[in-house]
Order: structure tokens, then C-alpha cells, then sequence
């Protein structure tokens, strides 16, 4: 063990540094694959950019494989609030949606077409969205 | 209470249509916009308070077609003009002025925003459950239209004196909206339409004077009289009769079918 | 709806490229990887992807005309919102390929005032017209099905920002296309009116959709830069063969007559006859159809459709209104007041 771990010794007095504040916050986006969406990733405080960008790449970029980082100061953030704004509305949404449609669509076509006919015709259906 | 006395029915189902007349008028003078507005963000957005008011004229429908044994459809769709109990300002057209738009949405859903919040204190409980829903959605509007009537207000000497003429081109008619409605007292009196907790007026037109006077607008507004017979008696002006032939244009094709 | 990769978007062959450079962007192409705005590509891939993705977000804002001149008349509460609903994720799909479009160096402003002013083009589908409530179940059922059998192909792209545009839009698309599909259904499973109704519009309808993916494709269209380069991934020709099989036996399902037809000037059919091509060749599984008239597709592209002059007139009309609007947040005072 060095000397000075060996050495150091509990203490109590104020400190000698003075209080200094943070650094910059930065609002990490990072990107898994190329041609993926940068998703948020977390913060780091860093002097400008190019500091947040090597921590950024660092602290984020290693969990999982990465390719691409952004930065963005935390201040340029504006964001909604929790309790205040709806965003997401409470009237039933169903008119816009694809799966609002699934049921009598299907229950229509069953009355017109064969099992068979409406499969193949079907199979090009984004089946994520219903 | 869960379910109305029957001597309310007629009063309350009046009092209810109103109410989703003027958001289905407004939505569909707003819903025309879609794909034509300022900027495209704002087409997208304008578009989905749109949808908002007919979504929340839809659920209101509803509810009154429950009490009264008929489809929310054939209330939209189904009545003759004077059956309808929208104000005046909801009739108004705007030719695609955005000035006219804006100022008509700022007089009606800062009036809208009160009224439901008077009704979400309703003692018929699913009138005050639905009424909270939807004013929570009033109130991304009021906030919407009020910061255009700030920045537009603010913008330019340009914009400023469209703004002014819109809002006073429109004052004349915004307080059609405090009309009174047949029989309201009995609703007041069941507590169903809760009594306001200070003047409805002057609450709307405080809450106007002071977005207004943060724009650099101006504005002139007085209460309807008591007497005062339009909309909320079926008495329309000359613009409701042709929005709504054009609105049940494919409807009335074939009124009892499936569209 | 839409999609535009079928319009005919001329690449030429790069010039003047640095050889290495070439050889290693179209490696990367063929190993599939997706490129990005910042990453080297040839001049004439760069111009390539900013055209189509200009026309195709073009596309989106006319397209929303014709279908927009009809939320005001939708017969029922549901049909009235999802319409306007619809019309309004085609504003967005425009907004988001304006977006990048910008990003490949052209401001939006200057791209609405090249297409009102007729520098730039959009897709001839929205030159017809949409006379009665039939066509809005018609161009959502065929046309925003042919949108999206297209705009599938084309989230294969290369391009990242275009292809993350696409598999957004496409979730959209599919609300659009089933709620055609119910309109659809409900037109012909309903009453002797609405099935009139419906067929008409189908005649109307069915060509266009044919002519949506574009005209018959170049000899070897995979070895020519739009393919090669992966801006689109399948011939126009194959995603017609694809359109046909899947929509042709559910039109004859949904007791749709399919015909041959002549139309006026204004777009509408003055003469029709069953198509006697159309029929299922068992051993392919393909089904055989009378061609579009293309001499029709190029007319209506140089500009003389039943609607181009129509259509860019309200868009110039839109745009002119909101000058004073654009101007004041663009260049006026400080917009809100300080926050309470
Ligand atoms: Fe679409
Ligand atoms: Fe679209």
C-alpha cells in the first residue's frame, strides 16, 4: 500500500479548497448501430462540448456496443411537465390508430372472403401496428 | 347522483348539447384547416386541438344520447339547424384568416375551459367524471392559443393590427357563448350545473384582459342581456344553415345507413 | 401516403468522383450499412437523395389536398376525426422530409416556393380528382395500400435519415390503410347508393394506383445508381405485379368490377369496359392486367391533369396567407412574455 493511503488520517476542520460549483451538464444521445435513432443516455458535466464528448464516449459508449454520440447542453432542454401537461390525450384515441380498425376490418372480410384469400392478402399488413 | 331525475332529462340533455355544439362547430371551422395553416408544425398541431373539440363533442353526444334514447351520429348529424344550441361565434366563419381563427379560439376555449370546469363539479357524477377528462384537454388549448395571441400580438406592427381586428371584429359576438339556456335554474338548482363561484363574465374577461394586455391588444367585451334570444334558442346566425348542409352533405345520402 | 422513388429521379452516373473513394461508398451500400448526412458520398448521390426526398415530402403536403376537401362533409363523428387525423399525418410526413431534405442543404421556404411555383414536382396521384365520399374510401384503401407496399421497399434504403423517416411514416400509413380498408368495406357491404358509390370511385381510382409506381422501369434498372445505390430497392415493375395480386382478387371479393376506362379532361369516366386481360396465371401466381395509359401518365406530369393547376393554386394560397404569420415569429419581436 502507498504512504499515502497508509498515511492519511480522519479529520474534521473546514476544508482548504473552496467550494467551486459544477461543470457544465450535457444530455448524452447515444447510437447503436448506424442508421438506428439516438436515444437518451444519461448526463455528463463537462467544461464545453469536446470535454462532454470524451467523457460522453466513455461513460456511455462502453456499456454496449456504440457508434455515434451526441451532446447536448442540458440547458437547451426545454421539456414538458409531468403533472401539468397532458400530452397523451384522455378521449379514446382509437380513430387514429391502425388497431382501431382490426376487429371490424377482419370481421368484414370474413363475410366476403375465403380463410385463405385473406391471409395472402394480409401478409403485407405492418403486423406491428395492429 | 348516478342517475338524472327524469323532469331534468329535457334541461340537462338542452344544457349538454350546447356544450358539444359549440366544440362540434368550432372543430369542424378548425378541422378545415388541416393542410393549410401557417406552418407545418402548426397544421399538425392546430389539427389535434381540432380533433380535440369533436372528440370531446363525440363523448358529449354520447352521453346525452344515453339519457335520451338516440346516437351520438344522428345529434352530430341528424338535427335541423334550430335544434342546434351553439353561439354565434362557434358559426363564424374564417376564410382562412389565421387572425380569425386564433381570436375566435381564444374568446371560445378560455370560455370553454371555465364551463367545464363548472361542470366537472357537477353533482351527476358522469357528467362531472367526463367534464374533467376533457377540461384537462382545454387546457393545452388555452395555453396553445394563448401564446399565439401573445407572439402575434408582440410580432410585428403587421400582425399586431390584424390581431386587433380580429378581436374586435369578433367582440360582438364572443359573449353569444354566456347566453342563457332554457330552464338552466332548475339544472343550477339541482347542483347539476353548479352555480359559479364568481361571475362567469367577468372571470372570461379578466382572464382575456390580461393575456391581451401582455400582447399589446385591446379589448371591448360586454355581457350579453338576459333577454337575449340566439344560439343557445336555436336562433342561428345566416352561417349555420349552410355549414351544416355542407357538414351532412354525404350523410343525408342515406341517414340510416352505416358510413 | 406517397412515395417517390418511382418518379423517375435521374441520377447521373458520379463523374468526377475520386475512384477510391466511389469503390469504398458503394461498399458500404453493398454491405448494407446506412449512411449518414456528415459521411462521403458522390455529388450525384447527394442530389439524388435531396430530390427524392424534396418531391416525396412535396407529395405528403399537395397530397393532403384533395383528401382535406373533405373533412368537412365525413358522414359520421369516427370517419370526421380520422380523416382529419389522417390528413394531418400526411402534413407531418411532409414536415419530417422537409426535415431531410434540409439537412441535405435546401431551406423548407425554398422548397414551398419551387413547388407552388412549379420548379419542382410532386406525385401525379394527387393531380386527380375526389368528387365524392367513394374516392376518400378509395385513395385511402388504394392508394395509401400502394403507399405503403412502396415506402416498405424503400425503409430498406440506404440512406439513414430517409429510411428512419420511412419506418415512422409507415406506422401511420397503416392506420390509413386500414381505416381505407373499413371504409372500403362498409361502402360495399352497404346499400345499393354507397355500392354505386363505391365503384365509381374505384374506376376512378384504379389506374392511378396502377400509375403510382411509375412508369414501366429502364432496362436493367437494378444496375442504374438509384437501385444501385439503394435509394429504392425494388423496380416499379415489381411492385405493380405485387399491387395486383394483392389488390385485384380483394376487389373482385368485394364485388368491385374492374375496368378499362376512358376519362375527360376533368378526370372523370365517360366510357368503361371489364378488363379482359385481367386474369390469375396459375403457374406464375401472377395476375395479367390491361397496361395504364402511359401517354395519360405523362401528360398529367407535364402538368395538364384533371388538378395540377387546382391543387397548386390553394397551396400558393396557403402560403401566401400565412407571410404575415411566418414573418412576425421569424422576424418580429420577442414572442411571449416573460414566464409568471
Ligand atoms: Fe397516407
Ligand atoms: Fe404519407
Amino acid at each position: 500500500m502507498s504512504n499515502v493511503r497508509e498515511q492519511s488520517h480522519p479529520s474534521n476542520g473546514d476544508l482548504t479548497s473552496p467550494a467551486e460549483g459544477d461543470l457544465k451538464p450535457y444530455v448524452v444521445f447515444t447510437q447503436l448501430n448506424r442508421g438506428d435513432p439516438h436515444m437518451y443516455a444519461g448526463c455528463v458535466d463537462a467544461a464545453d462540448e469536446q470535454m462532454a464528448l470524451q467523457f460522453a464516449r466513455e461513460h456511455y459508449g462502453q456499456d454496449q456496443k456504440c457508434v455515434n454520440i451526441w451532446v447536448v447542453p442540458k440547458e437547451a432542454v426545454t421539456a414538458t411537465n409531468y403533472d401539468t401537461d397532458l400530452i397523451w390525450r384522455h378521449t379514446d384515441q382509437t380513430y387514429r390508430l391502425a388497431r382501431g380498425y382490426s376487429k371490424p376490418v377482419k370481421d368484414k372480410w370474413r363475410k366476403l372472403r375465403r380463410a385463405e384469400d385473406l391471409k395472402e392478402y394480409e401478409k403485407d399488413d405492418l403486423k406491428e401496428t395492429f | 347522483m348516478i342517475t338524472l331525475p327524469d323532469n331534468l332529462k329535457r334541461p340537462f340533455a338542452d344544457h349538454l348539447l350546447a356544450v358539444a355544439d359549440d366544440k362540434l362547430m368550432l372543430g369542424h371551422r378548425n378541422s378545415d384547416w388541416t393542410g393549410l395553416a401557417p406552418i407545418l408544425e402548426e397544421d399538425i398541431a392546430f389539427s389535434s386541438l381540432a380533433q380535440d373539440e369533436m372528440a370531446h363533442a363525440q363523448a358529449l353526444y354520447q352521453l346525452i344520447a344515453g339519457l335520451i334514447g338516440t346516437s351520438a351520429d344522428a345529434l352530430a348529424f341528424g338535427r335541423e339547424s334550430e335544434a342546434f344550441r351553439c353561439a354565434a361565434i362557434v358559426e363564424a366563419p374564417d376564410e382562412f384568416d389565421w387572425a380569425t381563427a386564433i381570436c375566435r379560439q381564444f374568446y371560445c376555449d378560455h370560455f370553454d375551459r371555465l364551463r367545464l370546469r363548472r361542470l366537472a363539479r357537477s353533482s351527476y357524477k358522469p357528467l362531472a367524471d367526463l367534464a374533467n377528462r376533457l377540461a384537462a384537454e382545454e387546457q393545452i388549448h388555452v395555453e396553445h392559443v394563448d401564446s399565439w395571441i401573445q407572439r402575434l400580438g408582440r410580432g410585428t406592427d403587421e400582425s399586431r393590427q390584424r390581431m386587433q381586428r380580429s378581436l374586435d371584429a369578433l367582440a360582438a359576438i364572443a359573449p353569444s357563448l354566456f347566453e342563457p339556456i332554457e330552464h338552466e335554474h332548475e339544472l343550477v338548482a339541482a347542483d347539476v350545473y353548479p352555480r359559479a363561484e364568481k361571475d362567469m363574465f367577468e372571470t372570461w374577461r379578466n382572464e382575456l384582459e390580461q393575456i391581451a394586455n401582455d400582447s399589446s391588444l385591446k379589448l371591448d367585451l360586454h355581457p350579453p342581456s338576459p333577454q337575449a334570444i340566439g344560439g343557445r334558442r336555436g336562433k342561428h346566425t345566416e352561417h349555420l344553415a349552410p355549414l351544416l348542409e355542407e357538414m351532412c352533405e354525404v350523410y343525408r345520402l342515406e341517414p340510416n345507413a352505416a358510413w | 401516403m406517397s412515395g417517390s422513388a418511382n418518379v423517375g429521379v435521374h441520377v447521373d452516373h458520379a463523374r468526377d468522383e475520386d475512384p477510391a473513394k466511389l469503390a469504398e461508398f458503394e461498399a458500404r451500400i453493398t454491405a448494407g450499412e446506412l449512411l449518414e448526412p456528415d459521411d462521403w458520398m458522390p455529388q450525384a448521390y447527394r442530389q439524388g437523395m435531396l430530390k427524392m426526398a424534396e418531391h416525396h415530402a412535396n407529395s405528403e403536403i399537395i397530397g393532403a389536398l384533395p383528401e382535406g376537401e373533405w373533412i368537412t362533409r365525413a358522414p359520421s363523428l369516427r370517419r370526421k376525426l380520422a380523416l382529419t387525423a389522417k390528413v394531418q399525418d400526411e402534413v407531418g410526413h411532409g414536415q419530417m422530409l422537409y426535415r431531410v431534405s434540409q439537412d441535405l442543404g435546401k431551406s423548407r421556404d425554398q422548397m414551398l416556393r419551387d413547388l407552388i411555383t412549379g420548379k419542382t414536382k410532386y406525385h401525379n396521384v394527387f393531380n386527380y380528382p375526389a368528387p365524392t365520399w367513394g374516392d376518400i374510401a378509395m385513395i385511402q384503401w388504394l392508394i395509401d395500400g400502394a403507399a405503403i407496399l412502396n415506402q416498405k421497399t424503400l425503409a430498406d434504403g440506404a440512406y439513414g435519415p430517409y429510411v428512419r423517416t420511412m419506418k415512422r411514416i409507415n406506422m401511420e400509413e397503416a392506420f390509413h390503410f386500414k381505416s381505407g380498408e373499413d371504409m372500403v368495406l362498409t361502402l360495399m357491404s352497404g346499400t345499393k347508393t354507397q355500392r354505386q358509390m363505391g365503384q365509381e370511385a374505384f374506376d376512378r381510382w384504379w389506374y392511378p394506383a396502377l400509375m403510382f409506381f411509375g412508369p414501366p422501369d429502364k432496362p436493367h434498372a437494378e444496375q442504374l445508381p438509384p437501385m444501385r445505390w439503394r435509394m429504392k430497392t425494388v423496380t416499379n415493375d415489381d411492385l405493380r405485379r405485387r399491387f395486383i395480386n394483392r389488390f385485384a382478387p380483394a376487389a373482385i371479393d368485394l364485388g368491385l368490377k374492374i375496368h378499362v376506362v376512358k376519362k375527360d379532361d376533368n378526370g372523370m369516366v365517360i366510357e368503361k369496359k371489364p378488363d379482359e386481360n385481367l386474369r390469375l396465371d396459375e403457374t406464375t401466381g401472377n395476375w395479367s392486367f390491361t397496361q395504364p395509359d402511359w401517354d395519360e401518365f405523362y401528360r398529367v406530369i407535364r402538368g395538364n391533369g384533371p388538378c395540377n393547376a387546382k391543387r397548386l393554386a390553394l397551396r400558393r394560397f396557403s402560403y401566401e396567407q400565412g407571410r404575415w404569420v411566418r414573418h412576425a415569429i421569424l422576424r418580429g419581436n420577442a414572442g411571449l412574455p416573460p414566464a409568471a
